[in-house]
């Protein structure tokens, strides 16, 4: 059985913009989790990894720096479906989030019913810093407020 | 005219790394390049910060291995700071970093390394992964995986104070000490985890061993480089991969060096190539004679295989069984008491990785039942006058040895930062076991995906790390095969995830 719902942002938060998906489940975490059964976890590595940090949770957002030749600061919404790699979710040294997915059910490990992935075109994603670009820091605000009405609307459909 | 082969990633989502590899008229291999970008800043991101947070730092650099990081950084602060770990600390830090090998080295096999093997190099990439591996050996494999990362996740999460990034280091010692509960709870895992690697060890008889078709792989010319081997070995000469002295042998198997790890700056020196950002570490008293291998060239290795190459045996007994069968089933002869020729078939790093798991196991077993293994005496407090500001941290990382060498200030400002990973000891031995297998299996300029999947087996068995070598974050390396002609024309293009 599943239950509640968490929040996991991806990335390196000593690599510039990577650590934008971190910042933001972080900020999301405060604004929902004194209301709701919200966790928030900070996961630097796709794969596997990904898939076993989501087992036993009902409902599950990946937030997540990406690479997607669009404008920096670009907040993209993906359906597992029509999931393509992110910066993070796919881990060269096991597999990607997909084929991770299959084998957690072929193990029987109890996945969420809704998953969402949340991208956010980065700038600099090579450079050790601990700060983002302008655009990037620009794009957080926005960011939050979609992923906090997502989840809001899946407490309230629940 | 000349066609180009690129193995490139998928520059749009990662950017990083590329394999070109050059054709003459005649469809053979011209020459083969191995590249890789490297990230900026990282010793001016470390300069100026206080030398204790580098543990914390450090496994972040990489999201596979972060346990590895911790525990070379926080050796690197125990000579910072001139603070000998109690014994206590010592085995508590070994015990983490076991519990962390066993879920590395399963990982490995079950996702990268043994779907070549198990659903074969000829399938196609979408079954050649670990749900080929699972159907083929049996859909309970699935579930064996999970559970074995989970409970070692679990260890790894209450031994080091924090899932994923361990945070228990500190100069001299070992912040958390566990109770007589958690040390039950650690060795019911280290019995399952000594029942899982023979279960594998197994998979990997009745499939690759049992099977002539890959035993004639595994031991053609296709994957052979006679190359030195590097390991940490004990006091006896046997591999350990938390602590002890680097021990090097040449390709006939005589020891070459034996030296502490603090000393790595008289034994590697690095080479600095002008087509590539990474460096070429080799053995400075044999010297750089370029991409060839052999006695007078300073090529190293370092991996499972090697480390077994410089091990009289192992330590443990079923791992030390399975050691003997490996080199006996080679046909090689013992050079010592218990030490045999040196494996140089590159292929035979998986079987080497699976002892190294077994081995794993079995030590984590010992050190659960040490009875001083609960003693709350995990620290050495560090004493002012006895501050050194300089200090090397040496493990053995799961893809090699793996060293961080920190210089500070009088204050334990960081002035200095020098890492050598373990990918990086194996950029050499890479490079060349992709040309040697290109060479070999390439006679067209119109490769096959199998043909291209059989050059990608020469370095998948080193399980590569480049995010890590150039102190990046890792697990992101899909690679994109493209086969180019003389001008540049794509001939064809695939890609997959290696």
């Amino acid at each position: 059985m599943t239950t509640g719902t968490v929040i996991i942002g991806m990335g390196n938060p000593l690599l510039s913009d990577d650590g934008v998906g971190i910042a933001v489940a972080r900020a999301v975490g405060e604004r929902l989790c004194h209301r709701m059964d919200l966790s928030v976890i900070e996961l630097h590595t796709g794969g596997i990894r990904l898939m076993e940090a989501m087992a036993g949770f009902k409902r599950a957002v990946v937030v997540d720096a990406m690479l997607n030749g669009a404008a920096p600061g670009t907040l993209q919404r993906f359906d597992p479906a029509a999931f393509i790699t992110t910066k993070n979710t796919f881990s060269s040294h096991d597999t990607d989030f997909a084929t991770a997915c299959d084998l957690g059910r072929m193990a029987g490990v109890p996945l969420p019913e809704l998953v969402a992935f949340w991208g956010i075109e980065a700038r600099e994603f090579d450079l050790f810093g601990e700060r983002f670009t302008d655009e990037v820091s620009a794009a957080v605000p926005l960011a939050v407020e979609r992923i906090v009405a997502e989840i809001s609307a899946w407490e309230a459909a629940a | 005219m000349t066609t180009r082969i690129t193995i490139d990633p998928i520059t749009r989502l990662e950017g990083h790394g590329r394999i070109d590899i050059i054709l003459d008229d005649q469809g053979s291999v011209e020459n083969a390049f191995f590249q890789i970008p490297e990230l900026r800043g990282f010793e001016q991101f470390c300069v100026g910060r206080m030398a204790e947070e580098m543990p914390v730092i450090t496994n972040r650099i990489c999201g596979v291995c972060p346990e590895a990081h911790h525990l070379a950084a926080t050796k690197a602060l125990d000579g910072v700071f001139g603070a000998e770990p109690t014994p206590v600390a010592k085995k508590l830090r070994e015990l983490l970093y076991m519990a962390f090998f066993v879920t590395d080295h399963t990982t490995h096999f079950y996702a990268l390394g043994g779907p070549d093997f198990i659903v074969g190099p000829d399938a196609p990439p979408s079954e050649r992964n670990i749900l080929g591996v699972a159907r083929k050996v049996g859909l309970e494999v699935a579930s064996e995986v999970i559970d074995c990362r989970k409970r070692n996740h679990e260890i790894i999460t209450f031994l080091g104070g924090r899932s994923i990034h361990p945070v228990a280091g500190i100069p001299g010692g070992w912040s958390r000490p566990i109770t007589a509960d958690e040390r039950i709870r650690i060795e019911e895992t280290a019995r399952k985890n000594i029942a899982f690697a023979t279960f594998s060890l197994g998979i990997f008889d009745k499939i690759v061993l049992q099977n002539p078709i890959f035993m004639n792989m595994v031991t053609s010319d296709i994957y052979l480089h006679r190359t030195y081997s590097m390991g940490t070995v004990d006091s006896n000469n046997q591999s350990n991969f938390y602590d002890g002295m680097i021990r090097v042998v040449d390709p006939e198997g005589n020891e070459f060096a034996r030296y502490h790890p603090a000393d790595y700056r008289e034994h590697i020196a690095e080479r600095v190539e002008s087509w590539t950002y990474l460096k070429y570490p080799y053995l400075k008293k044999v010297g750089w004679q370029g991409l060839t291998d052999g006695r007078e060239s300073g090529i190293y290795t370092a991996t499972p295989l090697s480390r077994l190459n410089v091990s009289e045996g192992l330590a443990t007994p079923l791992a030390n069984a399975e050691y003997q069968r490996m080199y006996e089933a080679f046909g090689c002869s013992k050079i010592t008491a218990a030490r045999y020729q040196p494996i140089h078939h590159r292929l035979a790093t998986h079987w080497a990785r699976l002892i190294e798991l077994l081995y794993a196991a079995e030590r984590m077993l010992e050190l659960a039942l040490d009875p001083d293994i609960t003693s709350p005496d995990t620290r050495t407090i560090p004493d002012p006058s006895r501050f050194v500001g300089e200090g090397v941290g040496c493990v053995e990382a799961p893809r090699g040895t793996l060293t961080h060498h920190y210089v500070t200030d009088e204050r334990g400002i960081l002035t200095r930062v020098n890492m050598i990973v373990g990918t990086t000891n194996n950029y050499a031995p890479i490079s060349m076991s992709i040309k040697r297998a290109a060479e070999r299996l390439i006679t067209s300029n119109a490769p096959e995906e199998a043909i291209l999947n059989k050059i990608e087996m020469a370095f998948r068995l080193y399980d590569p790390c480049f995010s890590c070598a150039t102190h990046f974050l890792p697990g992101r390396m899909p690679l994109c095969v493209s086969v180019h002609d003389s001008r540049g024309g794509l001939l064809r293009e695939m890609r997959r995830y290696v």
